[in-house]
């Protein structure tokens, strides 16, 4: 892997223009509640924010680090996992805001791209404590690498993957993405039907006014003409 | 006082005193005040010091107090320097006065046999007079010799005042006249005997007198005094009236500026899909495609999503961040249609959901742009037939129904017929905010 880096040098940093690398990945939480609250310090739930690779490959060969921001209340809000998994575990009895930034394996690179994700732990619905499964809320997120550099195009095509067994998630994306396609699609057809709709209505009623105007003036010309 | 001037630095401003002379104007005997000159002050020189040097006499300063002068003050009012004028008890005629009547007053001596000094305040003005062979040019319809005589006679004896002319016209011989008939007569009158008289070949200058204009000037004086409160108020609730209308117009007038670029915008969206076939449908997500470049020419309708070409590393759900060109109404109304059409407000940004995304939004934009220009349409429309119906009692303009109230029909149009609920709902909802709300009547 090293000697990847070699190869390049220093001054690899001329982008390769037109290219486009997409990096699909997940981001979000699990959460499992104790069913109790803790005495000591009254936390009431488990939970994992993470960051993972939508297809099963090592992220490292490209990201440098994972920054977590927690919640001022943690000791340490701030957490940087360097090697995959990118996550933190850690108990606590409310849900916030963290805020996730990587950063790459690339010095030319603008530095980070940041993800927001609002840690879930209580299930909507009335059955928010009952419930004793695990609760997941996760996201389907793209990096997208514009013209990336000679280096870090070599990164991202040179990754390995992670594991030899199936590599899979707890939503299914690829049904959700058809599923969200194929509504959106639909919600475009009837918004043009109107759109023509409205269009044709629209020019009827130009037609119109300038009809009604004509009448007018047609009468006005006739009122004139009488009092002259 | 004398010290606030001399802050001001400024000079004693002279006082017009109103005295006989002035009234008279006969100011050859106008004498100089004996003011002392006042010194400059040398530039520098500090205001207290130089009041210090400052005396009436201009004497030099006195090196220390003495008691000789009467100091600041004088004790003696300083009357009578000049010599006494005196006065007599003397006869004078009034050159104003026809019969030469003597009267007696006091005057001074020096005045003695000068013309009785108000005997300038008698102006005198010139009627013309007119002889027999004259008047046959005078002579008018309504107006005989003896009224016109009457009338000038009047006039010779009021100065014009025609006010006063009016008011003494001998009613029990003549007709009741209006002043500005008698101004009208006495100024055609003479303007005729002007021309008469003029050396040949001259044009004299004459007044001439607008009858007509000035009875309608009194009349509107008239009713603009007459006026009840009532009717003082509803002018000027016509007038506010009147106000608001021409702001409506000039704002409908913008819109209407608009209509057009907007029409063209939704031709030139909607076109590739044009043929109202409905298995083109599903087939759209290949066809959007090129409605991308025609795009540019469409800026002012939709949404412009920023272009994403520029080098770097960045996320694709940014890409589906709305500009910040689209106001809070339009994102409002978005989020309801998005809503009302089971699409999330943040779907799972793959590029080509982004894509679809975006031009769906945009689509929406442009549909509220139109049904909000179609809700002026109508109101324009229903002002105009209002206008018409008034202008032409008893008859109507017939309004195309389609065009208000959101019913598509358009004949049995292939839309209508497979989707014929759920068609209308989408642009139904949106809530064109500041459209005037007038429900259709036709």
């Amino acid at each position: 892997m090293m000697a990847g880096l070699t190869d390049f040098g220093p001054d690899s940093g001329g982008r390769i223009k037109g290219v486009t690398i997409v990096k699909p990945v997940v981001y979000g939480n699990i959460a499992k509640s104790f069913g109790k609250i803790r005495e000591e310090d009254g936390h009431t739930h488990k939970w994992t924010v993470y960051v993972k690779p939508y297809r099963n490959e090592d992220m490292s060969m490209y990201v440098k680090k994972v920054h977590f921001k927690l919640h001022d209340s943690y000791a340490d809000a701030n957490r940087m996992v360097s090697k995959p998994p990118y996550e933190v575990t850690e108990t606590g009895w409310g849900e916030f805001d963290i805020v996730i930034k990587i950063f790459f394996n690339d010095p030319n690179e603008r530095p980070a791209v940041t993800l927001y994700h609002t840690l879930k732990l209580f299930q909507p619905g009335p059955d928010a404590l009952v419930a004793k499964k695990t609760l997941v809320t996760e996201f389907y997120e793209e990096i997208v690498f514009q013209d990336p550099t000679a280096l870090m195009q070599y990164h991202l095509t040179s990754t390995k993957p992670l594991t030899l067994g199936p590599w899979e998630h707890e939503t299914n994306f690829e049904e959700k993405k058809d599923k969200t396609l194929q509504t959106i699609l639909s919600a475009k057809n009837k918004i043009r039907h109107e759109i023509n709709d409205l269009r044709d209505k629209l020019k009827l009623a130009k037609e119109t006014m300038a009809k009604f105007k004509a009448e007018i003036n047609k009468i006005q010309v006739g009122n004139t003409m009488q009092l002259v | 006082m004398a010290d606030v001037r001399d802050i001001l630095d400024l000079e004693r401003p002279p006082t017009p005193e109103i005295t006989k002379e002035t009234i008279l104007g006969n100011d050859k005997l106008k004498r100089k005040p004996i003011a002392p000159k006042v010194s400059k002050r040398p530039e520098g020189m500090h205001r207290e010091v130089f009041a210090l040097l400052y005396t009436d006499n201009k004497d030099a300063p006195p090196v220390f107090p003495t008691d000789t002068g009467q100091g600041y003050k004088q004790m003696k009012a300083k009357l009578g320097m000049r010599k006494v004028r005196p006065w007599k008890w003397m006869p004078f005629t009034n050159p104003a006065r026809t019969d030469g009547a003597v009267f007696y007053h006091w005057r001074r001596v020096a005045d003695e046999g000068k013309e009785y000094p108000f005997a300038k305040f008698n102006k005198q003005v010139p009627v013309p007079t007119y002889t027999d062979s004259e008047y046959v040019q005078l002579h008018i319809d309504g107006w005989s010799r003896a009224e016109t005589d009457h009338l000038f006679d009047l006039c010779r004896r009021f100065d014009l005042r025609f006010i006063v002319v009016h008011d003494r016209w001998d009613r029990t011989r003549f007709q009741s006249r209006s002043v500005e008939d008698l101004k009208e007569r006495y100024y055609n009158a003479c303007s005729i005997l002007a021309r008469m008289r003029a050396p040949p070949g001259q044009e004299p200058k004459m007044y001439v007198f607008d009858a007509d204009h000035e009875r309608r000037r009194k009349e509107q004086l008239r009713r603009l005094f007459e006026r009840t409160p009532e009717q003082v108020e509803e002018e000027q609730t016509l007038l506010s009236e009147l106000r608001k209308i021409e702001a409506r117009k000039k704002e409908r007038e913008k819109k209407q500026q608009d209509l057009q670029k907007l029409i063209t915008a939704a031709d030139s969206q909607a076109d590739p899909r044009r043929p109202d076939k409905k298995v083109n449908k599903k087939k759209l997500p290949h066809q959007v495609r090129p409605r991308n470049d025609s795009s540019n020419s469409v800026e002012t309708a939709g949404i412009k999503f920023p272009d994403f070409k520029n080098s770097g590393v960045s996320v694709r759900s940014q890409r589906m961040k709305l500009p910040a060109s689209v106001g809070q109404k339009k994102i409002k109304a978005i989020e309801t249609m998005l809503t009302e059409l089971g699409v999330e407000l943040m779907p799972m940004p793959t590029e080509e959901i982004c894509q679809h995304f975006n031009e769906l939004r945009s689509d929406m934009v442009l549909l509220y742009e139109l049904k909000q220009a179609l809700a002026t349409c109508d109101y324009d429309l229903q002002t105009l037939r209002h206008q018409y119906e008034a202008l032409n009692p008893g008859k109507t303009l017939v309004m195309p129904g389609s065009i208000s109230g959101g019913n598509v029909d358009e004949g049995p149009s292939s839309t209508q017929d497979t989707e014929p609920v759920r068609q209308r709902v989408v642009s139904e909802i949106i809530d064109v905010v500041g459209s005037p709300g007038t429900p259709s009547g036709s």
